[in-house]
């Protein structure tokens, strides 16, 4: 839309310089980034959604597989609950707009979790708890900004920069999305400041569950040590189901209930 | 009595026995040096805690709102008119600053520390350590700098630099939390690295605006010398009356303690080195004493009386003691002469500066501690000299024309 905007205010010799990054664009009509970007977090989200799905935490030296199942409703409550291995089992997370609890059935005590501990790591994953509560957030702390388009197998795959405001927060340099026409989030890297990547989700294979297309085995790289990442499969997924309200409160954290 | 007599006959003795006496002299004289140098080091260190301990965002007297000590946040805050002035003559005041100091969590693309942010007025903090630090990149240019400066060895912990931006979370006046994005305006190195670790800065007023609230945490005043500070106290508990009015004591009472054992470690010094002596010249005086038997019991013949004797030991100790002692001093002033520049103790960097101290120590002179100490010597000279003139007094001059 920018670009389009150029075309008309800016003279020749000017607009010579921009064909480069405005060919690119030539593709297709106007791109609405902040509706692509939008659809594509609610893509895997519905109105509501369950979910069971397998997490593979991979390290140099050992790894380990559990399986859990997910509930969200909207953007902004969401609870995932541990189903194996035994050791694990009941170990929960709940999300309720920008706050967040976890549960161990062990202590039986649910701890709310400070905002400092989000960008810790969530159940020993390459996630942080930031990258679980991802919600709005790009639509407000991020200048989006469609960097160009690729055409392969019949799809076309929007880059997308998003680039934190000045004083938004967000201590990543740029995040960069590779979004599909189907509103499928293909990739995601994470950059530093010196816009050196650090951390990437990967979606390895994409299918379709419920009706909808989506990531079904998602990978999350710590680009400074390659041999470690955790993968993610999602096995079986219901859009837009019934979930009570009572679902998303420390009550039901605590009770350790499945459905 | 007949003073002049008793001097000669003391004076006499003491070039009788030239070199035991010299070397007396000796010792005495290398005690006394080497106990007001250490004077002039201990008075250093002294002065050195001090003043880091008042430039720690601390000043002479600060002024909280009652709680905010227990529980650091802005809703313990307090309003300050539209340009306050505390109300301190000038002739004591050396500067004042507002500021807002409230715990934080910073996060870089690394790393995520807990830290203490404070917004300052920067134009203020002549008198804290910040004034005398060295940064990398700018410092902050007023309350309305939104920037942030931080320490070295956070910058080097959350693996950071100059120009980027990190992520602080604080409490705002409502009690939510706040998070947002602050560009490094530049890098202090402190002297150690626990004031990096734990302060971050920035502007006042932008501060405030993020937290939602128009209160300051805190009002730090720094007096020109550290005896007017009770007069001072007093003055500002009478502005701020519902408020907290605290000296530097009471808020570090560990630097408060460091304080009054410096002063302790003076006598404790002089005791130890001093002690030691004393012994040697109350043998030196026995021996000379039980050496001029004869000749003391000749005198009680003629009619010397007791007093007489002792007066005479007394002084003959007295006298040794005195020139042991002005050489002695000339020497700790020489020799603090000699260290008048520091002492460079950055070898030792990482042990002192735990300690909270500078790697440069410079000795203070005080004229107050060398007339103490020869005071105290010569105070010693007499005590020493009590057993040997007791020793005198007992000869019996019939024993002694015998011998």
């Amino acid at each position: 839309m920018r670009i389009k905007f150029c075309f008309i205010l800016f003279t020749w010799p000017m607009l010579l310089s921009l064909v480069g990054s405005a060919s690119a664009n030539d593709l297709d009509a106007p791109l609405d980034i902040v509706a692509l970007v939008t659809k594509a977090i609610d893509q895997t989200r519905g109105l509501s959604s369950y979910a069971e799905m397998s997490m593979l935490i991979q390290r140099p030296e050992w790894s380990r597989s559990s399986t859990l199942n997910a509930w969200t409703r909207g953007r902004e409550e969401s609870l995932i609950r541990f189903t194996a291995p035994a050791r694990d089992v009941g170990n929960a997370l709940l999300k309720q707009g920008p706050k967040m609890w976890t549960f161990n059935p062990k202590i039986n005590r649910s701890i709310r979790l400070p905002n400092s501990m989000m960008s810790q790591s969530w159940a020993g994953s390459d996630f942080s708890y930031n990258d679980l509560s991802r919600s709005d957030k790009y639509l407000r702390h991020y200048e989006l900004i469609h960097v160009s388009t690729q055409e392969v197998e019949n799809h076309k795959i929007y880059t997308i920069d998003a680039i934190p405001f000045e004083d938004a927060p967000v201590v990543w340099g740029k995040e960069q999305m590779l979004i599909r026409d189907d509103f499928v989030l293909t990739e995601l890297t994470y950059y530093d400041q010196d816009l050196v990547p650090l951390k990437q989700m990967k979606s390895l294979q994409i299918g379709e569950l419920d009706g909808r297309m989506m990531a079904t085995i998602l990978r999350m790289v710590d680009l400074e040590s390659p041999d470690q990442y955790t993968e993610i499969r999602y096995h079986k997924m219901d859009f837009d189901v019934e979930l009570e309200d009572r679902l998303f409160t420390v009550f039901s954290l605590q009770s350790g209930r499945t459905r | 009595m007949n003073i002049k007599l008793l001097y000669q006959l003391s004076v006499r003795n003491i070039f009788r026995y030239k070199r035991r006496n010299i070397m007396l002299f000796a010792a005495i004289a290398v005690a006394v040096a080497g106990v007001s140098s250490m004077n002039t080091l201990i008075r250093g260190f002294q002065a050195d805690m001090l003043d880091s301990a008042l430039s720690n965002l601390t000043g002479h007297i600060k002024v909280h709102a009652p709680g905010y000590r227990d529980d650091p946040s802005i809703e313990r805050g307090f309003l300050l008119e539209d340009g306050f002035q505390p109300n301190i003559p000038a002739d004591k005041l050396l500067g004042w600053a507002p500021r807002i100091r409230v715990p934080a969590v910073i996060m870089s693309e690394r790393e995520t520390r807990g830290v203490q942010l404070v917004g300052v007025k920067p134009e203020a903090e002549l008198i804290s350590f910040l004034a005398d630090v060295p940064i990398d990149g700018e410092g902050l240019s007023g309350t309305q700098d939104g920037r942030i400066l931080i320490g070295a060895e956070l910058a080097r912990q959350l693996e950071t630099k100059v120009g980027r931006r990190l992520v602080m979370i604080t409490q705002g006046a409502d009690g939510l939390n706040r998070e947002r994005g602050f560009r490094i305006a530049g890098i202090y190195d402190a002297q150690g690295t626990g004031l990096e670790k734990v302060y971050v800065f920035t502007g006042l007023a932008r501060l405030q605006q993020m937290l939602n609230s128009e209160a300051v945490t805190e009002v730090s005043v720094r007096l020109k010398a550290e005896p007017q500070k009770t007069s001072v106290k007093q003055l500002l508990s009478r502005t701020f009356v519902n408020l907290e009015v605290m000296d530097w004591q009471e808020l570090e009472p560990q630097a408060a303690a460091m304080y009054l054992f410096a002063d302790g470690a003076i006598y404790i010094w002089f005791i130890l080195m001093m002690s030691a002596l004393t012994f040697g010249l109350v043998n030196t005086l026995v021996a000379t004493v039980m050496e001029r038997v004869r000749e003391l019991g000749m005198l009680r013949a003629l009619g010397m009386r007791n007093r007489m004797v002792i007066s005479q030991v007394v002084l003959e100790s007295t006298i040794i003691m005195s020139v042991g002692v002005v050489v002695g001093l000339l020497g700790g002033y020489l020799i603090y002469l000699s260290m008048s520049d520091g002492i460079d103790l950055s070898s030792f960097s990482a042990g002192v500066e735990m300690a909270g101290m500078s790697t440069h120590l410079q000795p203070v002179f005080l004229v107050d501690d060398f007339v103490l100490v020869a005071s105290m010597s010569l105070v010693l000279g007499f005590l020493a000299s009590i057993y040997p003139a007791w020793r005198a007094v007992k000869i019996k001059p019939l024993d002694a024309m015998r011998r």
